[in-house]
């Protein structure tokens, strides 16, 4: 056990403290499933209504190909992000989309030979592989100033949230119910946390199917 | 035929330089088995398996090469190559060779057009490499069956509705094709009935040794009468997890055409099939299976017809690395000869456990039985014709896969 903690701990402990202090609030949203549990992986958004304000910077992310399985299968960038899909398996992939917010194909390859691919508009870009059909991924492009996904309680937190009105999106690939159930809005008030827990009306689409061996899809 | 084959083997040879990098499959399965099953027809018998008592003790399983070269972006080319180790005509031989152009989905749509020598969309349990069943090492009834006499020789299209990268969860495609070089189709069916196993007859192939009654080496690869064949079908998906398909088949042969080279004539057949595959996140995968059709031939203007139908019921548990399979068949030849030739009627019972050690080691315990009625066993062996056969088998298989 270290007998002194570290100037760095000493840092984030203070900004943390000041930060709920003198700035703004700390926003959960919780999603539940309909029979109550915690949905994890869940994209969660929040965007202010009552100023213009711009989406976050731009990222710069990778989803790699292991395994005949995109890896992470689910990202979420703001707007104007770049994204690179090194293939790590020994067999070639063929990666494309067709959805209108990027469309967008990537010759047959291995190892890392593209540049990075631009996401300059927002929506949902559907991925698969030519080559492999069961590969399935999914890239959501947010304008939202803020972001994140749920963890295994089902939870998504920001701290620091300027305080006012905000519209939160809640999306997940196996989410059956309509996007106007999937929106709220909440107000972040004088209070130092405002919550959201949100109860899906529908049940998940089933999840994909794990372990089961990739030469089974051969046919 | 011979220059063909020559040409295919020297294509093989050809792709080992090409620009592209080849992937590649090669897999050697070897087999430890107790039969007490007739003479089965790789021998000139009438057996429904492909090892009768007779090969009771050590055998080669197969031994497979498969190549897919990319030609270009959009294009490849695959050849999967197999020896077999009984008498062949020839040692090695190709069971599948095509070129599949696959252009990038569009707007929802995928289209992907095959042309040269592959197997129909019909089997549901053959879905693993070299067309083999990942739950069994003996195919069903309705799938040995296609194996030993069919393969699409011509062009094949599919155009495939992708709901379920659109936001919906299911997806739907149409498939039709248009072949030629399957016309002696249906002999084998007449001539020896279902039988279950997992020997595939390569391209350049026979059935059964030359000269011997009733399947005389049948040829099955070859064009007759000058007519293409057709088949259409549908195929629904539901996410990952339910598979549909439904095909109508006719080969729309010229029955009264015959080729005094082969001695055979050219077999209408035509069939309806539909099979359906659900698999839960628990591991648990079934599979039912259905054909029904009819053969028919009219040599110097006698119609001899023969209707058959077949289906199988699966069942299987993975567990990890283990899998644990059973099977019912259930298969009938009818004819309407004088002398019920062809006739065939039999039911089987399959169990199998597979466990894969790695991605490259693979064992298989398979206990199969087959009880049936063969008219054949006595119009040209002289035998009763009801007939229990069984066997068991262990399979070790050893996998490598890589790319030049």
């Amino acid at each position: 056990m270290k007998r002194f903690a570290q100037p760095a701990s000493f840092a984030a402990i203070f900004l943390s403290i000041y930060a709920v202090a003198v700035q703004g609030a700390t926003l959960t949203v919780t999603v539940h499933t309909p029979d109550g549990k915690p949905l994890a992986g869940a994209v969660i958004t929040a965007q202010p209504l009552d100023t213009a304000v711009r989406s976050a910077p731009p990222e710069h992310a990778a989803m790699s190909q292991i395994n005949l399985a995109f890896a992470p299968d689910l990202l979420v960038v703001p707007v104007g992000s770049t994204v690179e899909f090194p293939n790590n398996d020994n067999v070639g992939h063929q990666i494309y989309s067709f959805s209108p917010a990027k469309h967008f194909q990537l010759a047959l390859y291995r190892g890392k030979p593209y540049p990075p691919v631009h996401f300059d508009q927002a929506g949902l870009v559907t991925l698969g592989c030519n080559i492999h059909d069961s590969m399935l991924a999914y890239i959501l492009v947010t304008e939202a100033r803020f972001f994140g996904r749920t963890d295994n309680a089902g939870a998504w937190s920001a701290s620091e949230m300027p305080r006012g009105r905000y519209k939160i999106t809640v999306w997940h690939p196996r989410l059956r119910d309509a996007v106007p159930d999937l929106e709220r809005e909440v107000v972040i008030g004088d209070s130092d946390r405002a919550e959201l827990d949100l109860q899906l009306k529908k049940s998940l689409h089933p999840a994909p199917l794990q372990d089961r061996p990739h030469s089974w899809d051969t046919y | 035929m011979k220059s063909l084959y020559l040409t295919a083997t020297l294509g093989l040879l050809a792709l080992c330089t090409a620009a592209q990098a080849t992937d590649w499959d090669f897999d050697i399965d070897a087999r430890l088995l107790t039969s007490d099953g007739d003479k089965s027809f790789l021998d000139g018998g009438l057996g429904s398996l492909r090892f009768g008592e007779n090969r009771s003790g050590l055998q080669l399983g197969r031994a497979r090469l498969a190549l897919t070269q990319p030609l270009g972006e959009l294009t490849s080319l695959h050849l999967d190559a197999s020896a077999w180790g009984d008498h062949e005509k020839n040692p090695i031989d190709l069971t599948e060779a095509y070129l599949e152009y696959r252009p990038y989905p569009l707007a929802g749509y995928r289209a992907r057009i095959k042309a040269g020598a592959f197997y129909p969309p019909i089997s549901l349990e053959n879905r693993a490499a070299g067309w083999e069943s990942p739950y069994t090492l003996s195919s069903s009834a309705i799938n040995t069956w296609l194996a030993e006499e069919m393969r699409t020789i011509g062009i094949e299209g599919q155009l495939e509705w992708l709901g379920t990268r659109t936001g919906h969860n299911f997806d739907v495609g149409l498939t039709a094709a248009v072949f030629g070089w399957n016309d002696p189709l249906g002999g084998v069916v007449v001539s020896h009935g279902f039988s279950l196993h997992d020997r595939q007859t390569g391209l350049f192939g026979r059935v059964g040794p030359p000269g011997v009654e009733p399947l005389l080496g049948r040829q099955p690869f070859h064009e007759i009468d000058g007519r293409a064949g057709m088949y259409a079908g549908i195929e629904a998906r539901y996410l990952d997890r339910v598979v549909l398909r439904v095909l109508h088949y006719d080969n729309r042969a010229n029955p009264a055409a015959y080729n005094e080279e082969l001695d055979d004539y050219a077999w209408e057949t035509k069939f309806d099939s539909a099979g359906l595959r659900f698999e839960s996140a628990a591991g648990l995968t079934a599979i039912a299976q259905w054909l029904n059709g009819t053969t028919y031939i009219a040599p110097g203007g006698f119609e001899l017809e023969w209707p058959f139908d077949a289906r199988f019921a699966l069942l299987s548990k993975r567990i990890g690395p283990h899998a644990l399979s059973a099977r019912y068949d259930d298969f009938n030849v009818d004819s309407e000869n004088t002398s019920l030739k062809g006739k065939q009627s039999g039911h089987a019972l399959t169990a199998a456990y597979v466990f894969e050690h790695g991605p490259h080691w693979r064992l298989t315990l398979e206990w199969l039985h087959v009880t049936s009625r063969d008219w054949n066993r006595t119009i040209y062996l002289a035998e009763p014709t009801f007939a229990v056969e069984s066997k068991v088998e262990l399979a070790v298989r050893y996998v490598l896969h890589g790319n030049h």
